[in-house]
């Protein structure tokens, strides 16, 4: 079984596809021969392509892997050779995208990830879908078979059932599109496309006079600072302008969601999670349950208005070995959920995390000064610096700044707890926009205990915690007591379960 | 100041290292931190003399050249005096403690923190020593997680061959509990 396998032979036209997908369309300018003679180059740059081809031909012949009883070993390289060996238990994920060719041709890439960095460890472009599930079940079926529960299914011939734990209809991506604004992303490719084209300052100058062509955004400054205020047609303009944005960005943005998260759905099977979704480009993510470091559970104010969360998740990034330590930060599990739902969805994610019983404690009733003092220093700083360069007329700003600090300060120290159980710790915080991040103490790494002298002079500490995703606990404003207490508890569990990758 | 009352100085030659007492670093890193701080001062020195003289063969000496000059002189001072006065202030604040489940430093004159390394989520160590530390017979003891904003954790200041001590102790093979 340990016999070395290649990449499925359509890697080469996918492959030279990749590298040349740039040089395309001024290739096909020059084929056409429309090219002027400044396009000229571009024949010539055809030479460049031959090495590439043989490099690409030549990466595809080198290129082999196969499964040994331990780890995934890959070799490639016809000169620089290059041999990995990737141990099965710190494989984080395999992820596979399909854009439509691939899904035409019925071929996958594979990107194989580990615990370090932001690289994949490993770009399989492209296998079949029949290898791909056989890596998955290679890779993730031995990992989550040394568990003693999948061993007992395993031998009851029992295959773990699928579970879904989030689907979402077109219905609640029209909702998610309307919060989450995509729409800017769409607007923005839009804007860049058609200022090539100069549709825009041909629109601009037919409207608003020549004048506005120049540049809308140095017209704009001129015309409130210099000429005397702008005038009423081009007011008039400017809102319908805006109001039009809103709306055209709010419809891209729905359409982007429909399109992008085309049929999201996140299936629970045995030890493994898995999200499916797009209608173009179809990707699919699997996160085994147990390399899940925290989860961060995010509502904005128009989510607490209709009823939804977001849920985000991060595996482990920042890995022992290598200097690459970003940590993988997935964009979402759930990019949008039912307030009810959250719940459950969490002790999905996180065995043993029951939102209903966090027993949430407040932290230092002196927490709401503190905040505002730093605040309010802060924006003294800042208004302060501004009136040295616009002159003294921006002190008017403060006040207004002042009273957006003590309501943030009010919100916030009223929001900020922390909650321990057995098996996990939380935290929430934020004003107005809430975050709660929940992470299993067996997933803790350093645990660190502040003290500044200001914390000293209130008898405050503020405890942090890492873990191998980013996203960990960091509570401030306690009470020294409960401070010392949570920090010997936090110790104390990470110094005693066992780290697993 | 309530500076951390360290109990021990050193354990007992062949019993174990990892018996929970909270110890001080080496004395000798306070002569060490002195060290590098002359040595910082006098490039400083060097520095800006230099800086200065070619300053005023540049614009000639006038008072704005003297008083620029006369700045960076006391700046230099005052970095030179801070550099070899602080170490034996903050060494009163630093201290560690190894057990059974891991490594605690404490750190720190007015921030101060206390940080927990579970030996159970020790990825690598690292003993390394600078020309100046073979001198003094010191070394750094670095330990790595897989944590994000914290992974790599510094213990400077310890002698060569605790360092050694506490690394074999902390490396993952030496105990029940494996990662």
């Amino acid at each position: 079984m340990q016999s070395e396998r290649r990449l499925h032979p359509l890697s080469i036209i996918f492959n030279i596809g990749k590298r040349f997908g740039a040089l395309l369309i001024p290739l096909l300018v020059v084929l056409a021969g429309r090219g002027s003679d400044e396009d000229r180059w571009n024949v010539y740059a055809l030479a460049f392509l031959v090495p590439y081809g043989v490099a690409v031909v030549g990466g595809y012949l080198s290129f082999r892997y196969r499964y040994e009883p331990g780890e995934l070993v890959i070799r490639r390289g016809l000169i620089f050779r290059n041999q990995r060996h990737i141990p099965y238990d710190r494989i984080q994920n395999i992820d596979a995208v399909q854009n439509i060719l691939h899904r035409l041709t019925g071929v996958v890439d594979v990107k194989v990830q580990t615990a370090g960095g932001k690289e994949p460890e490993a770009t399989l472009s492209v296998l079949s879908l029949a290898d791909l599930d056989e890596m998955r079940r290679r890779v993730f079926g031995r990992a989550t078979a040394a568990t003693a529960r999948e061993a007992a299914e395993l031998a009851g011939g029992v295959a773990p059932p699928a579970r879904v734990l989030l689907h979402l209809p077109p219905r609640e991506l029209v909702i998610f599109a309307l919060i989450e604004n995509r729409g800017f992303v769409v607007i923005a490719a839009a804007f860049g496309l058609l200022s090539e084209f100069s549709v825009f300052s041909k629109f601009l100058e037919r409207y608003l006079g020549e004048e506005a062509s120049r540049g809308i955004f140095r017209t704009a400054a001129r015309t409130m600072f210099v000429d005397g205020g702008p005038s009423m047609r081009v007011v008039v303009f400017g809102a319908l302008a805006f109001l039009a944005f809103l709306l055209v960005s709010r419809l891209f943005s729905i359409v982007w969601a429909q399109v992008r998260l085309h049929g999201y759905s996140v299936t629970q099977a045995g030890e493994d999670l898995r999200a499916e979704y797009g209608l173009a480009t179809r990707v699919t993510a699997t996160v085994p349950i147990r390399r899940i470091q925290a989860v961060t559970i995010r509502d904005t104010p128009l989510h607490r208005m209709l009823g939804r969360a977001s849920v985000r998740v991060t595996t482990a990034g920042g890995g022992g070995s290598g200097d690459n330590k970003a940590p993988q930060h997935r964009e979402w599990i759930a990019p949008i959920i039912r307030r009810d739902d959250v719940p459950g969805f969490l002790a999905a994610l996180v065995p043993g995390a029951d939102l209903s019983s966090f027993e949430w404690r407040a932290v230092h009733p002196g927490a709401f000064r503190r905040m505002l003092t730093r605040a309010s220093i802060v924006n003294t700083i800042v208004v302060a610096l501004l009136s040295l360069v616009m002159g003294r007329g921006v002190w008017w700003l403060l006040p207004i700044l002042l009273a957006m600090s003590i309501f943030r300060s009010w919100r916030r120290a009223a929001y900020l707890a922390w909650a321990t159980t057995p098996d996990v710790v939380a935290m929430r915080t934020g004003a107005l926009v809430h975050v709660t991040t929940v992470a299993p103490l067996a997933r803790l790494q350093v645990v660190e205990r502040h003290e500044s002298p200001f914390d000293r002079r209130t008898a405050m500490a503020h405890i942090t915690a890492d873990t191998a995703g980013g996203g960990g606990i960091d509570v401030p404003f306690l009470a020294v007591e409960t401070a010392d207490a949570l920090y010997g508890r936090l110790a104390a569990a990470a110094a005693h379960t066992e780290f697993r990758w | 100041m309530d500076d951390i009352q360290a109990v021990e100085a050193e354990a007992p030659a062949g019993s174990s290292i990892a018996d929970g007492v909270v110890r001080p670093l080496d004395p000798r890193y306070v002569d060490l931190l002195i060290q590098t701080g002359w040595i910082a001062s006098g490039v400083a020195t060097v520095l800006v003399l230099a800086g200065s003289t070619l300053m005023m063969l540049a614009r000639g000496i006038t008072a704005g050249s003297l008083g620029v000059a006369a700045g960076l002189c006391v700046v230099v001072v005052l970095l030179a005096v801070w550099l070899i006065r602080w170490p034996p202030v903050s060494y009163r604040f630093e201290s560690y403690r190894v057990d059974a489940d891991g490594l605690e430093i404490r750190r720190g004159v007015y921030f101060r923190s206390v940080t927990t390394v579970p030996r159970s989520r020790i990825q690598h160590t690292d003993v390394s020593q600078g020309p100046l530390q073979r001198r003094y017979g010191l070394a750094t003891l670095t330990v790595h997680t897989a944590g994000t904003e914290n992974s790599e954790v510094e213990l400077p200041g310890l002698p060569h061959d605790v360092a050694l001590r506490i690394r074999d102790h902390l490396l993952p093979g030496n105990t029940a509990d494996a990662v």
